[in-house]
């Protein structure tokens, strides 16, 4: 981890964490490594999947997770996907306590329009089931997770979704849900025991984007533990090589120039990945870098290698640090 | 490609985030600059330094022209491009419908609205389509390029004009929301007192207030949904007519591939002028194989390479990496071409530095191809 502190905890303490970024960037693999890193290290992790998505499951080449029930991808690394209609039933019906009424109004028409417009419901729902996944006890009593990783929709509707809880006092006024909401929001903002990270990858919007996000969070109270800059690449050339590199790039044989030309472009992503990991660090969080992974297929070997990185990153970063 | 799209009006670029949407966009539109059209570029919510290569500054709600450089061309083609600002479409799509200035400044200031028009999931998709709207309406361009908003599901930007005209138009909610009678009242009442299970059970939940602007908000804009219906009904016809055409944005990943071709079944399906898929960033396999070390550490040797002998197999072994990016990226098109039953493929190339100049746009231009 390089330049710049937050308040709490490193990542790896916080037990609740929230991934973000712009689409594209990897967020749904940065929550499977996070999650698998910590499953090898012996702790029993949940990935949460948002607003119907199912890509961590896809990426352990599992079938779609349907239902409730956390289906386990690997030793240790179960997956759960909320549904927000379903999410907003199963609040519903926690707070009514009858089913029948429960079952009239998600029948209803109204309900379904209303639901659509009032501000910040199925945000506040998604939120809400993450909360309850993260309290809730195995047959012991004790925590059943020990780690949760949610895999949030792209930046926009992400900081939106982590906003709602504290929003939506202002918007509902007063009533069961803005009592929850505040419940929630609690957990949401609690320092020591959630962290969010941001992820970018080495190029213009995305980091933008993730340091325009860290900003808005943060200014709102919530808690970025890092960000993460996901593909860049090995330090593998130095400058002082580029000349003889380009001089064999315009006169060797085909495959020698072909590997002096590849040489080059790897030289130019370095260099380029630096600068986008300084202004990623410009957002005044740790920095945490994923290397890009070259294999034909990207599967769960990938995913290992991420995982991997991780955690000789979390060792390297001890609290003793 | 490009020659495709000689006498569509309207080319939609849609995909998965993060695929280069707006790239691809600003280069479409380039294109059809350089052949001599009056083209602008709608882009959503493009890099800064894209903007600034594009000429906008700010939040540029208005078309601004992009100035003229050799890459676009000496003909009489211009090119343009404006930044999408769906709260101020909106405003702008409310002030034309509100029956007065009284009802328009109450909806503008209704928090469901405020709400409704900032971050609700597919105001922005509903809002892009209302600004084609206006502008074929203002008639001043040939061509226009849209570029889509980022969403979760590539789907959205189709379903989202519907979805939020029938919440506006919000029948159900209104049967239950009557109307006070009294003159001059102020919108909708509530009804009370069991006249309205669900609306009582609501309003245990969530107190009266937010029901009470809910009413409101519904109240305001009675009169108001046929003409966003009719208007987005409109762009619809003309979405589906010969004159436009859907070009579908895709990096060879294995998620937003899947997103293009749902995108493309969903656009057939529907009767959409689907043209074609635009694959981006591409990984070119290299050619021939890998050389011998001994080869290469003597060409770096007569280069005067500091430690040839360690540089030559780390430069190996960077080609030997670029071959297996080929190699998947190869895959990927192949999967492409089998899965998408009709429609053209092309590809454009990864650039080493990210095209957010000018003349990076004008390389992804030229590699679209004739």
């Amino acid at each position: 981890m390089i330049n710049g502190t937050v308040p709490g905890p490193p990542l790896w303490d916080r037990r609740l964490r929230f991934v973000l970024g712009k689409g594209g960037v990897g967020k749904s693999t940065v929550s499977a490594a996070l999650g698998l890193a910590e499953a090898r290290a012996g702790k029993r992790v949940l990935v949460i999947e948002v607003a119907g998505q199912h890509r961590v499951a896809r990426l352990f080449g599992a079938a779609e997770v349907h239902g409730e029930q956390a289906v386990e991808l690997a030793p240790g690394l179960s997956v759960v996907s909320i549904d927000p209609e379903r999410a907003t039933e199963e609040y519903l019906a926690g707070q009514l306590k009858v089913r029948p009424v429960v079952e009239m109004l998600t029948r209803s028409k109204a309900f379904h329009t209303f639901a659509a417009a009032a501000p910040g419901l199925p945000e506040l729902v998604t939120v809400g089931k993450v909360w309850s996944l993260a309290i809730a006890l195995d047959e012991e009593g004790a925590p059943a997770w020990d780690v949760l990783v949610v895999d949030c929709p792209a930046t926009g509707h992400g900081v939106a979704m982590l906003e709602t809880a504290a929003n939506v006092e202002e918007m509902v006024g007063q009533g069961p849900i803005a009592d929850q909401a505040a419940r929630i929001h609690e957990v949401v903002s609690h320092p020591a025991a959630t962290g969010i990270v941001v992820v970018a990858r080495p190029e213009e919007l995305a980091v933008s984007e993730a340091v325009e996000a860290v900003g808005i969070l943060r200014a709102d109270g919530l808690p970025v533990a890092a960000t993460v800059l996901n593909g860049v690449r090995d330090a593998r050339f130095a400058p002082e090589e580029r000349d003889a590199l380009a001089a064999v790039a315009a006169t060797g044989s085909t495959a020698v120039r072909a590997a002096a030309e590849a040489a080059l472009r790897h030289l130019g992503h370095e260099e380029d990945d630096a600068a986008y990991r300084e202004r990623l660090a410009d957002a005044g969080v740790p920095v945490l870098t994923l290397p890009e992974v070259v294999l034909r297929r990207f599967d769960v070997e990938a995913l290992e290698v991420l995982a991997g990185h991780l955690a000789a990153g979390a060792g390297a970063t001890a609290p003793a640090a | 490609m490009i020659a495709d799209l000689a006498d569509r009006r309207l080319v939609v670029c849609a995909g998965a985030g993060g695929v280069g949407k707006t790239t691809v966009s600003a280069a479409v539109a380039l294109r059809l600059a350089r052949a001599g059209a009056r083209t602008v570029v709608v882009t959503i919510d493009p890099a800064r330094r894209l903007a600034t290569a594009l000429g906008m500054t700010g939040l540029a709600d208005t078309p601004q022209r992009v100035p003229p450089r050799p890459v676009l061309g000496d003909g009489a083609g211009e090119m343009w491009a404006l930044q999408l600002d769906a709260r101020a479409t909106f405003d702008r799509l409310v002030s034309r419908y509100a029956p007065d200035a009284e009802a328009r400044e109450r909806i503008l200031g209704n928090r469901i609205y405020r709400h409704l028009s900032g971050t609700v999931a597919g105001a922005q998709e509903y809002m892009a389509v209302e600004r084609l709207h206006e502008l074929i309406d203002e008639g001043r361009f040939d061509r226009i390029v849209l570029d889509t908003p980022p969403a979760a599901n590539a789907l959205d930007f189709l379903d989202a004009p519907a979805r939020i005209t029938r919440f506006i138009e919000g029948r159900a909610l209104r049967l239950l929301l009557r109307p006070a009678h009294a003159a001059g009242g102020l919108g909708w009442r509530l009804l009370h007192a069991g006249s309205s299970t669900v609306i009582s059970v609501l309003e245990r939940l969530t107190g009266a207030q937010l029901l009470r602007d809910v009413a409101d908000f519904l109240a305001d804009f009675e009169g108001m949904h046929q003409g966003f219906a009719d208007r987005a009904k409109a762009v619809r016809t003309m979405l589906m007519s010969d004159d436009s055409a859907f070009l579908v944005v895709s990096a060879p990943e294995a998620d937003p591939l899947a997103q293009a071709l749902s995108l493309a079944d969903r656009l057939r399906h529907d009767g959409f002028p689907f043209l074609g898929v635009v694959l981006n960033r591409v990984h070119p396999l290299p050619p021939g194989g890998l050389p011998r070390h001994d080869a290469m550490r003597d060409a770096l040797t007569a280069a005067d390479a500091p430690d040839p002998d360690d540089l030559a197999a780390r430069a190996i072994a960077t080609l030997a990496e670029d071959q297996v990016l080929g190699l998947r990226d190869l895959d990927a098109r192949e999967f492409l071409r089998t899965a998408l039953h009709g429609g053209q493929v092309v590809e454009i190339p990864a650039f080493t530095h990210e095209p957010v100049e000018l003349s990076g746009i004008a390389e992804v231009a030229a590699a679209l191809g004739p």
